[in-house]
């Protein structure tokens, strides 16, 4: 059965789609986007996405496509039609899995059912849903357009037209949000009992409005911001959710397994301004701005910037600063045989944290992060990179 | 050997900026001395760190050869000095060498407190001062306005000065001119008893140490025997002759009048010493050239290596420097929280500041460097006198009689509208105001007597602050005086830092206590638990802050794959965690042992 083996053989493949096009930009949104409805350039970007996708699928012929994402800026703003032209483009230039994982991101104020109906007809099986939180005083501050009342109808619509993987994004760390008011935004939410919960932290960006006047912003401090974190574990782990990333949680088997290929080393190609790969052992993002990503896909010119090889002993270190996200976490024997180097070192700093509760063993008998673990976990990382950094390569080869 | 007459021997003096270094240049060129292939950027200033500063650390020298108006071709010897309070004693030997020194003056700036402090340096070594106005062509220039300002405040000619731009090449010939006929030519005898003039060494590895010289009396010869007549020193001549830009040239003989080095397979800088005077065995003279002084360090500060197995590196490359740099002085001492370093003593915080990053960048070493101090001499009660070159070796205060410390007077030039922010500065600093003098209907010159402890902190950037920069210092030490004295301990979780001690005077342990908690809690990142920072004084707590326990420290946001901008501020946490000393429980960045010396508050 030589064409089955050949089929199984794939490499499989994670595609992100990012939408640069918003109804208005959020106070502490880094991200790229534009808050425009210009029809002019919304062709454009769809021209140049297809174009490339086009290109990129030629230069995949042994990968099977298993996720694709379309994040944004707000992909639900940018309207079905567009949405289902990538789709389909992206069908006729890759291999795509029958069972492929196809996410797209959602703002209240710009869910349609008919919108909804289209996206379920073009295969898309999971949705995305930025409620951020329940107060609508505070989604106003924040510059976000929509109520509360709008992302509770919006989210029934989803469910109405049938999707079945459904996730909200919900924020803490907000101007003037207090522990009691964040554990009752969780409860709200939670009664509407979705499949996957993200819970981010905010952080206040330079180059964002909420940069300027951050320090009249009325931001609980680190300290709460941590409280409120471990609150979130604690409920959302007490109504079934597994906290399988640091900041998301999901009924069993809902995680995303698109965003997981980040958290693993899995491959992914991006397409649009500002997207990030890792492809055929390349990192690359994008040109991070419209114009540019547009007349450099039509001309022929340069949209890739900053690419790097990774080399294996930077794999190394990427491995332990993405797989500690998770609660698969890392494991001494695969650690080694990928990467020939010696698990001791880091054994010593990670028994270090787990005697005073940082660190944990999963049910797999593998390493991983406790979430008070989860909290620092910029420091860990930093002492198991010192260690990995004066490790010498297991020499069994030789 | 070229006839005295045909000889000038002269320096440049400024203050820093006002462009020594840029007209020492443009004279080399003007005389084509300096290859075109090898030129670079000020030419004297051969340091890395010289040309970064701007300032000259080491004095060098050049003879350069000029035919003049007059059709007569002179040996122009040009010795550059260095630019910084700190080095006093080597401007001083250094015009010791010279008939005369050409004052570059910045036609905005006018005179400042250096300019001064050097310009009377050279007057006292009976130099003929020469003022130059530098910078002519900048649109702020007031160069009649300056010339008038020389004349009021220095007391010397300057109607018919030069009006110059060293950067842009404008009137150098004039000053080649002027040396030419107002610098005075040396006088001397060539067949008296030797005596010449160490104003500079430098080691070489192939040649050992090369001693820059001027001869003040007689000839010296390779094959002549020679001693140095302070430190006794013998050795055997194999070379002399005269430095260029592009190099030393061997010359059969040099004799009175002329500058040009030695070498005699030296072996260290210390034979060799600044100011001291080199004679021949055969035919010694009666006595040495006045002036010298050993150097002796003023400030003191522990150097310990951030990784402690790099000890014996940090031995090495500090021997290596000191085989150039007499001034330094290094000695073992070991610390309980920073395992094995060295106290070095420094002519000042600049030469402190010039050492360390040496060692950092020329030697690719890491360094802890301790809050420096100055000596204080202790008598105690059974009537021994020491003298404390380190806070490890302050005794208990119970065994103290008199404690004293080192006093230095202090020249503060500025623009008069700052004079109160000086004076309240100066109080601050414990300044004894000694008088006031209006240099000119803008300019005053503030004299104060003040402990050299207040000076060798963070006085002159604080007074750089106060003044909007236009404020100038100058400061020589005049003696001891006896002071309160307490030894300030620092303790992190609970545990004695004993490398963060130092010695204060007691009216300010208070204040800079709280502040230096304070900066440390600033500067320690918080761990997983609570420390508490706390300064004493004899085990009584004077200060207390608490460092939070670290809660929170994570980069939630890694999606859409952007995995770049995280690793970049992994590996910067990394690198920083790496430069940390641990004490006890306590993680200390080393940046954080010298953050508690800045404390000023504006």
């Amino acid at each position: 059965m030589p064409i089955l083996t050949k089929r199984l053989n794939k490499t499989p493949l994670g595609l992100y789609i990012h939408v640069p096009f918003c109804r208005s930009k959020c106070q502490y949104c880094d991200f790229y986007s534009l808050a425009c409805k210009d029809d002019r350039l919304m062709d454009g970007y769809l021209d140049a996405v297809c174009a490339h996708i086009k290109e990129a699928g030629a230069l995949a012929p042994g990968y099977k496509v298993d996720t694709i994402y379309f994040g944004g800026g707000t992909p639900s703003f940018y309207g079905a039609d567009g949405i289902a032209t990538i789709l389909s483009t992206i069908r006729r230039n890759f291999d795509v899995d029958v069972n492929a994982e196809i996410t797209l991101e959602c703002n209240p104020d710009s869910v349609t059912d008919r919108m909804l109906g289209r996206l379920k007809a073009e295969g898309v099986n999971r949705i995305s849903l930025g409620i951020q939180t329940d107060d609508d005083e505070l989604l106003k501050k924040l510059g976000r357009p929509h109520t509360y009342a709008q992302a509770v109808s919006a989210y029934q619509r989803i469910r109405k037209a049938g999707f079945k993987n459904v996730s909200v994004d919900l924020m803490y760390g907000l101007p003037g949000q207090t522990l009691r008011t964040w554990t009752e935004t969780l409860d709200h939410v939670l009664r509407l009992l979705p499949e996957h919960i993200s819970c981010y932290g905010l952080k206040v960006e330079e180059g964002t409005p909420l940069y300027t006047y951050k320090d009249d912003a009325n931001l609980p401090d680190d300290d709460l911001q941590a409280d409120m974190y471990l609150a979130a574990v604690d409920l959302l782990r007490s109504r079934g959710y597994r906290h399988y990333e640091i900041s998301n949680f999901a009924r069993k088997g809902l995680y995303s397994r698109h965003n997981m290929k980040y958290w693993t080393g899995g491959e992914y190609l991006g397409f649009g301004p500002s997207a990030s790969s890792d492809f055929a052992g390349k990192r690359f993002i994008l040109s991070r701005d419209l114009q540019s990503y547009i007349s450099g896909i039509r001309d022929g010119g340069e949209v890739m910037e900053d690419v790097q090889e990774i080399p294996l002993r930077e794999r190394a270190g990427e491995y332990l600063m993405l797989r500690l996200r998770t609660y698969y976490g890392i494991a001494p024997d695969e650690y080694e045989r990928k990467f020939l180097l010696p698990f001791d070192p880091l054994r010593e700093v990670l028994a270090k944290y787990r005697a005073l509760g940082y660190v944990g063993i999963n049910d797999d008998g593998r390493w991983n992060l406790t979430a008070k673990g989860y909290l620092i976990s910029n420091t860990i990382l930093s002492e198991l990179l010192i260690a990995q950094d004066n490790s010498l390569p297991l020499n069994r080869f030789c | 050997m070229t006839d005295l007459s045909k000889i000038r021997n002269f320096s440049i003096i400024a203050h820093i900026d006002h462009g020594k270094s840029t007209l020492a240049d443009r004279l080399l060129e003007e005389c084509n001395a300096i290859d075109q292939r090898i030129r670079a950027e000020q030419m004297l200033d051969s340091m890395e760190l010289e040309k970064e500063r701007g300032i000259t650390i080491k004095a060098t020298a050049a003879t350069l050869t000029y035919t003049a108006d007059d059709g007569e071709t002179y040996a122009l010897n040009l010795i550059d000095t260095p630019g910084h309070v700190d080095f006093n004693y080597e401007v001083s030997r250094s015009l010791a060498a010279c008939e005369g020194a050409i004052l570059v003056v910045d036609a905005s700036q006018g005179v400042e407190a250096q300019t001064l402090a050097n310009t009377y340096l050279a007057i006292d070594a009976g130099l003929e001062v020469l003022p130059v106005i530098n910078k002519i062509d900048l649109p702020s220039a007031r160069p009649a306005e300056v010339k008038a300002e020389v004349e009021d405040i220095i007391g010397i000619p300057a109607e018919e000065s030069p009006e110059i731009s060293a950067k842009n090449g404008i009137n150098i010939h004039s000053v080649l001119e002027m040396i030419v006929k107002d610098v005075p030519a040396p006088q001397g005898d060539r067949e008296a008893p030797l005596q010449a003039l160490i104003f500079d060494s430098q080691y070489d590895s192939y040649r050992g140490v090369i001693v820059y010289t001027r001869i003040k009396q007689g000839t010296v010869r390779p094959g002549q025997d020679i001693k140095m007549m302070a430190t006794g020193a013998t050795y055997k001549v194999v070379e002399v002759g005269t430095m260029s830009p592009n190099g030393l040239i061997a010359r059969d003989a040099l004799g009175a009048g002329e500058v040009g080095y030695i070498t005699a397979s030296i072996k260290t800088v210390a034979d060799t010493q600044v100011g001291d005077t080199i004679t021949t065995i055969e035919n010694p003279a009666s006595e040495p050239l006045p002036g010298y002084r050993p150097v002796q360090p003023m400030v003191f500060s522990g150097v310990y290596p951030a990784d402690g197995s790099k000890y014996q590196d940090l031995r090495e490359a500090l021997e290596k420097l000191q085989l150039n740099d007499a001034s330094m002085s290094f000695e073992l001492e070991s610390s309980i929280a920073l395992g094995f370093g060295f106290r070095c003593g420094f002519l000042g915080l600049l030469h402190m500041e010039i050492i360390q990053e040496r060692l950092e960048r020329e030697y690719n070493l890491d360094l802890i460097t301790t809050a420096p101090n100055v000596v204080y001499r202790i008598t105690k009660t059974n009537g021994e006198t020491m003298y404390v070159y380190t806070p490890l070796d302050y005794p208990d205060p119970m065994e103290i009689e008199l404690a004293e410390e080192p006093f230095a007077k202090v020249n503060l030039i500025a623009p008069q509208e700052y004079v109160g922010n000086i004076m309240e500065l100066a109080q601050q600093r414990r300044g004894e105001f000694k008088d006031m003098v209006y240099l000119d209907a803008n300019r005053v010159e503030i004299h104060y007597e003040m402990p050299l402890n207040e000076i060798i902190y963070d006085f002159f950037d604080a007074l750089k602050s106060r003044t909007r920069g236009y404020g100038s210092l100058d400061y020589e030490l005049i003696g001891y005086r006896p002071s309160k004295l307490v030894k300030l301990d620092i303790l992190l979780n609970g545990d004695i830092v004993d490398a963060l001690s130092f010695i204060l005077f007691a009216d300010n342990a208070y204040p800079r206590a709280r502040k230096i908690c304070e900066k440390l809690k600033d500067n320690i990142p918080r761990a997983q638990f609570e420390i508490p920072v706390q300064a004493a004084i004899g085990g009584k707590i004077i200060a207390r802050e608490t460092i939070k326990a670290l809660r929170k420290d994570v980069l939630a946001k890694c999606y859409g794959g952007d995995i770049t901008r995280k690793k970049k501020l992994l590996e910067k946490q990394k690198e920083g965690k790496k430069r940390m000393r641990t004490f006890g429980t306590v993680a200390v960045p080393s940046e954080a042992f010298m953050a508690v010396l800045k404390l000023d508050e504006n």
